[in-house]
């Protein structure tokens, strides 16, 4: 139209246009409102009558924009097309051929809009559609109306695996049989897919030669990554394209399977190559965790190449021979070994028991099974274990006290029952420590540094092959680390604990090193033939899929799974992805390595081909609607302010505006004040809280019962009195805490009386006195109602209360104190812990058994303190003092000594809170012995 | 477009605002002895003295006694000291007495944005500050057909009080026509936006004994230059007379003619009476027309004495 690329879809109403000189003269004589002004000189001019009556015009700026409107909505109503598509005029059928496998992905925007811009133009031209996408199903071709066409092109996506075109042939030809002047329309990537280039030969069977139009780029621009091979400590990746494209240089980042990236590599083409390769060199912790490759920017499925988790990382299962105490990791020799191998392995722990544990280990299929202190295995584990390292597994044992018990076969040498200690208080030895390596050792190059010390370790029997089967040896050259092949695997042992009571190896960094450098060696093809029979039937489902960008997400409801040994490529019925658990998955990639790219030949077709650029058609409508809409606003507006409404409008704003800021800056004020409220009490509760950690002192819990927490007051001061005196504490003034407001951890010891009518304290408290006790604090409960309990009585109100407030806490396991408790030895020797009352029973966490050989001590303890007694003596009443040193409560009792005894008591729970087992020591059995009369 | 507001009812009467930028304005006035027009022996005593001895409360001076003069004149304490006998004379003291009267109409409850103050506020600080001024200066003030005249420090505060707790002169446009004594004079402050036949009747009321007065007429901008434009309706306030008016413009042409006719008569008759007439409009400060005002009151004064 006029030389201009417009036309009109319905030119008719531009007729309207002429209404316009009409519009303009109604609007010029609707003056606006009249506004209101407010006069008081009007009353001494009620005889001035006005001179002109005239209304005010209407501004000729407001007239322009209403018939501006007025144009605008007669324009759009006429449908403009800028640059329509210049289309042959023809009113035959249209078959849109989508390509839309993973060569289509990068530029699928480009194809779905050159796409639309077809359907449209047929919309137009009032012609039918058929959209065909050449990676779905096939399916039967139906012709549309162009708008379901559109909808149908809407829901097309890119696939992530090579399309293969030739299966929709026949659909094509059912087409054309029942409408024989479809007129074809093929959007091409240019890529040859799974078929070849079947689909062009049979397409050119089918049509003749004018009716295809073929819209492809003049260079297939795909760029993809096949295969993957981890060689030489290297991964290679091959970049391939289809011919050259001008795209000749690119980057490739690994991302681990949290998507973090590990590493970018810059990839280019040679000339006209259309493969390349990229070598990433990375450390093997590194390499192992990358789970995917991509070229950057690509976001197609075929610039993807996922790595699963074949021959990776090694999986090591740890078995403990003891039982290991959760609440102290610091015990258990699996921790030291978690934390040395968990940044370069993958941990498993077995439960259970040892013959449980180990089974369930080589199930689970590690590759190294560690047994720590782990004495003889039952026969059936025996055999598994045996079977285990004959296939190539790695058994790493450590000594302990079982194994020097006794021992299985699965030991690398002979060893002799029984350790070897040195450095004891009874031997004139100091600890050893390493022997630089030997040449032959795995653990050569390693530098052994000075504090290591070896005190207790397991001798082997001096055989002929010991020297052989030696890693490493102290100085005195017994071996510490022995190993042994068995079948296709090793046995490696080392001959001291995995935990720090033997030697402190385990907290060097030499532990590390030795550990990863035994990690290494373990085989990595273990118990291959069970595997490849295993694959054979188990079949793997999909568990995260990639979609035609390349982005993972979950499998759709198409996605079938396969079989574990699958290696095809991705098709639509097995998308790429990681298949089946997370710790064994199986990738599927788009490309198989080796695949190639072949560009596609269109020249059978004899078909028009033109460029994949679009005529970038532009309807007008919804710009000139817009527009309109956006003037009618602005004449409502107009109208408003030439009626001075705006004005009102504009003050009510204002005052609006000014009350919100008014509450605003109250707010901030009151939050600046509460700030300010919150650091000040901040400050407080640092300075209450500075004084504390300064000063040891006694703290008891404020019940809220005036009485009880006076009483504990009294108590707790006349007890520091005490302690003043008589021994080389000197406490600070005791101090009342509450454990849900109060920080806790200062306090070595707190009193806690129990009384029965108060509510149970939060579980906030709760859970702080257990993180005190489990840090290593002790906490006194006393339920003062020894005076009132028979012994086989009822559990009393408090006992009651006491058990409510526990039951969510970890309490490890109580027994009344027994008589060689180190409570018992830490100050006095006492044998009751008498209060006020003296017929209460003291309860402490129950030691671990005799051990033998130490029936004869006078005073045994646990690793750690109790950290709970459990009394019902009340304490606190017994040790109360006033003011001037007068006792406030009587003690209930027929011994005289028995407030003697109580502060006795007192001075021993403090002293065993601060000293912990320390009385338990060997060096102080003489003197006890000789106190004690024996 | 200039905006307009009407002030609430509740603004027409003075608050603590208004009292005390009143007095502070009455403090920046330049402290004015005024004279008394006339001398009389029978006028109330005040603390105005006169400079020369006679009847009043503050001590003027000693004097011998003269044989023959009463002897209960004699100042024994000062006589005492010495071997003569003194007379104690006081200052011959007069106060001069005005009339303030101030309106507060609705039509005075209005302001524009040109304006610095609504006309009321300003009429009620310069009608106050007047009066503190007067009174500071040794005058008695009072408030026509409201207050009767009085000399207390507070008056400012006094009149306040007065004006709140008056409803009924809300409604009035003129004060009331009751003439006042010869020797007085009365200051009236308002808009006179009635016609000036009412105006006339009522000046000419309050001087019938001889009074002399001042009007001070307070004039929002808006009322002087009427600077709208277009189609508007005009609202009176106090009458509900409203006006439609097609081209503002040109209708404001015409106002301007008449309000100059209006002023024009209004000065006529105040120069007949021998009274004064000063315009004042809100945009300018409050002090420009208290100033104008004392010199007005004390050129009057000086005229009267001038030949003393």
């Amino acid at each position: 139209m006029l030389g201009l690329p417009l036309t009109f879809a319905v030119p008719l109403v531009l007729t309207a246009l002429a209404a316009l000189p009409a519009i303009w003269l109604l609007l010029r004589i609707t003056p606006p409102q009249p506004k209101r002004v407010d006069f008081p000189p009007l009353k001494i001019l009620a005889d001035l009558r006005p001179e002109q009556e005239t209304p005010a015009r209407t501004p000729w700026w407001l007239l322009l924009m209403r018939l501006l409107l007025a144009a605008f909505l007669i324009l759009a109503a006429s449908g403009p097309i800028w640059n329509p598509l210049a289309e042959d005029n023809s009113r035959t059928p249209l078959l849109l051929v989508v390509d839309n496998g993973l060569a289509a992905a990068h530029d699928w925007r480009d194809r779905l809009n050159l796409a639309s811009e077809r359907i449209e133009a047929a919309g137009r031209d009032g012609r039918t559609v058929a959209v065909l996408g050449t990676a779905e199903a096939s399916a039967a071709l139906e012709l549309t109306s162009p708008a379901a066409a559109l909808e149908r092109l809407r829901s097309l996506k890119p696939q992530p695996h090579l399309q293969d075109r030739g299966a929709h042939l026949e659909s094509i030809r059912r087409l054309l049989d029942s409408t024989p002047d479809t007129h074809i329309v093929w959007i091409s990537d240019g890529v040859v897919g799974v078929d070849g280039q079947g689909f062009i030969d049979g397409l050119a069977q089918m049509t003749d030669d004018q009716r295809v139009t073929v819209l492809k780029s003049e260079r297939a621009s795909t760029l993809a990554l096949a295969g993957i091979e981890n060689a030489g400590g290297r991964l290679n990746v091959r970049v391939v394209r289809a011919e050259p494209n001008g795209r000749d240089s690119g980057t490739l980042r690994a991302v681990d399977l949290k998507n973090l990236p590990l590493a970018d590599m810059r990839f280019s083409f040679d000339g006209n190559a259309t493969e390349t390769s990229v070598a990433f060199d990375l450390p093997t912790e590194i390499r192992n965790s990358i789970a995917r490759i991509e070229i950057l920017g690509e976001s197609s499925a075929g610039a993807v190449n996922l790595i699963d988790e074949r021959g990776k990382r090694r999986r090591v299962g740890l078995v403990f021979g003891g039982t290991a105490d959760q609440t102290q990791p610091l015990l258990s020799p699996l921790y030291y070994i978690e934390r040395a191998l968990s940044p370069y392995s993958e941990i498993r722990m077995g439960r259970g028991g040892v013959a449980d544990a180990v089974n369930q280990l080589i199930e689970e299929q590690v590759s190294i099974l560690v047994l720590a202190d782990v004495g003889g295995l039952d026969r059936e584990t025996l055999g598994k274990v045996t079977a285990f390292v004959e296939q190539g597994g790695l058994l790493l044992r450590f000594a302990g006290s079982r194994l020097a018990a006794g021992n299985d076969e699965l030991v690398p040498v002979r060893l002799r029952r029984g350790g070897r200690s040195l450095g004891g208080s009874l031997s004139w030895d100091t600890p050893k420590t390493f022997a630089p390596f030997t040449r032959e050792s795995p653990f050569f190059g390693l530098d052994v540094p000075e504090e290591i010390g070896i005190r207790r370790q397991i001798l082997a029997e001096p055989d002929g092959d010991l020297p052989s089967r030696t890693w490493a040896s102290l100085v005195d050259g017994t071996p510490i680390v022995t190993a042994d092949k068995r079948g296709d695997g090793l046995v490696v042992l080392f001959h001291v604990t995995a935990d720090a009571t033997w030697s402190n190896l385990p907290l060097s960094g030499l532990f590390v090193d030795m550990l990863r450098r035994i990690t290494a060696l373990a085989g990595t093809t273990s118990d291959v033939n069970a595997e490849a029979r295993a694959a054979e039937i188990e079949t793997i489902a999909p568990r995260l899929t990639l979609d035609g960008y390349g982005v993972f997400t979950t499998p759709p409801a198409n996605a079938r799974a396969i079989p574990r040994s699958y290696a095809e490529r991705a098709t639509g019925e097995h998308p790429p992805g990681f298949y089946g658990p997370v710790d064994s998955s199986l990738a599927l990639n788009a490309l198989l390595p080796g695949d190639k790219l072949v560009p596609l030949d269109v020249a059978p077709l004899n078909a028009r081909i033109a460029p994949l650029a679009g005529a970038q058609t532009i309807d007008l409508r919804m710009p000139l609607f817009m527009l309109a809409l956006i003037l009618l606003l602005a004449d409502t507006l107009a109208s408003l302010w030439l009626g001075g409404h705006l004005s009102n409008l504009t003050g009510r704003l204002r005052k609006a505006g000014a009350a919100a800021a008014i509450l605003l800056a109250s707010m901030m004020l009151f939050t600046s004040g509460f700030d300010a409220k919150a650091q000040e009490l901040g400050s407080r509760r640092i300075d209450e809280n500075a004084n504390p950690a300064l000063v040891t002192r006694l703290a008891y819990v404020i019940t809220g019962d005036a009485g009880v927490d006076e009483a504990s007051r009294a108590g707790l001061a006349g007890l520091t009195q005490i302690l003043s005196q008589r021994t080389a504490l000197t406490p600070g003034d005791p101090i009342g805490i509450d454990p849900s407001r109060d920080e806790v951890a200062f306090y070595p010891l707190i009193y806690w009386p129990i009384v029965a009518t108060r509510p149970i304290p939060p579980e906030s408290a709760i859970r702080k006195l257990d993180a005190f006790m489990k840090g290593g604090g002790t906490v006194i409960f006393d339920t003062r109602d020894a005076f009132n309990n028979r012994p086989d009585g009822a559990v009393s109100a408090e006992g009651q209360y006491l058990r409510r407030m526990l039951a969510t806490l970890d309490i490890p396991e109580l027994e009344p104190v027994p008589n060689d408790h180190v409570l018992t030895k830490t100050f006095y020797i006492l044998d009751a812990f008498p209060g006020r009352y003296a017929t209460g029973q003291t309860w402490v966490q129950a030691l671990p058994p005799q051990t033998e050989g130490e029936e004869n001590r006078p005073a045994r303890s646990g690793d750690s303190v109790s950290p709970i007694i459990i009394t019902s003596n009340d304490l606190a009443a017994a040790w109360a003092v006033g003011p001037r040193g007068e006792y406030l409560f009587p003690v209930v009792g027929s011994d005289p000594r028995q407030r003697e005894l109580a502060y006795r008591s007192g001075i021993n729970i403090v002293m065993y809170s601060l000293t912990g087992n320390y009385k338990a020591d060997q060096v102080h059995v003489p003197a006890l012995l000789e106190r004690l009369g024996q | 477009m200039t905006r307009v507001r009407v002030l609430p009812e509740s603004a027409r009467s003075p608050g603590r605002q208004e009292t005390e930028s009143a007095l502070s304005l009455a403090h920046r006035m330049p402290r004015l002895v005024l004279e008394a027009r006339r001398v009389a022996a029978n006028l109330a005593h005040g603390i105005h003295g006169r400079r020369r001895s006679g009847v009043g409360e503050s001590f003027w001076q000693f004097r011998p006694f003269v044989a023959g003069e009463a002897a209960q004149r004699i100042d024994w304490r000062r006589s005492g000291r010495d071997d003569r006998l003194y007379v104690r004379e006081r200052e011959w003291e007069t106060a001069q007495t005005l009339w303030v009267w101030i309106d507060r109409s609705a039509s005075m409850a209005y302001s524009s944005e040109l304006a610095q103050a609504p006309k009321i506020e300003r009429a009620v600080v310069l009608g106050l500050a007047m009066a503190s001024s007067f009174v500071e200066a040794g005058e008695r003030v009072g408030m026509l057909g409201l207050m009767a005249p009085r000399a207390t420090r507070r008056i400012a505060e006094t009149m306040a009080q007065t004006l709140v707790t008056d409803r009924t002169s809300l409604e009035e446009d003129l004060p009331p026509g009751a003439p006042i004594a010869p020797q007085h004079e009365a200051i009236l402050i308002g808009d006179f936006l009635t016609p000036v036949r009412d105006i006339a009747a009522t000046v000419e009321g309050i001087s019938a004994r001889g009074a002399r007065g001042h009007l001070v007429m307070i004039v929002d901008p808006v009322e002087e230059i009427f600077p709208f434009q277009g189609q508007a309706v005009l609202h009176d306030l106090e009458d509900g007379i409203s006006l439609r008016i097609g081209d503002a413009e040109s209708w404001g042409r015409a106002y301007r003619e008449r309000i100059e006719m209006h002023r024009a008569e209004l000065q006529e008759l105040t120069r007949r009476r021998g009274w004064t007439f000063t315009i004042h409009r809100t945009d300018r400060p409050a002090s420009e027309a208290a100033l104008r005002l004392l010199t007005l009151v004390a050129a009057a004064r000086g005229a009267s004495v001038g030949g003393r």
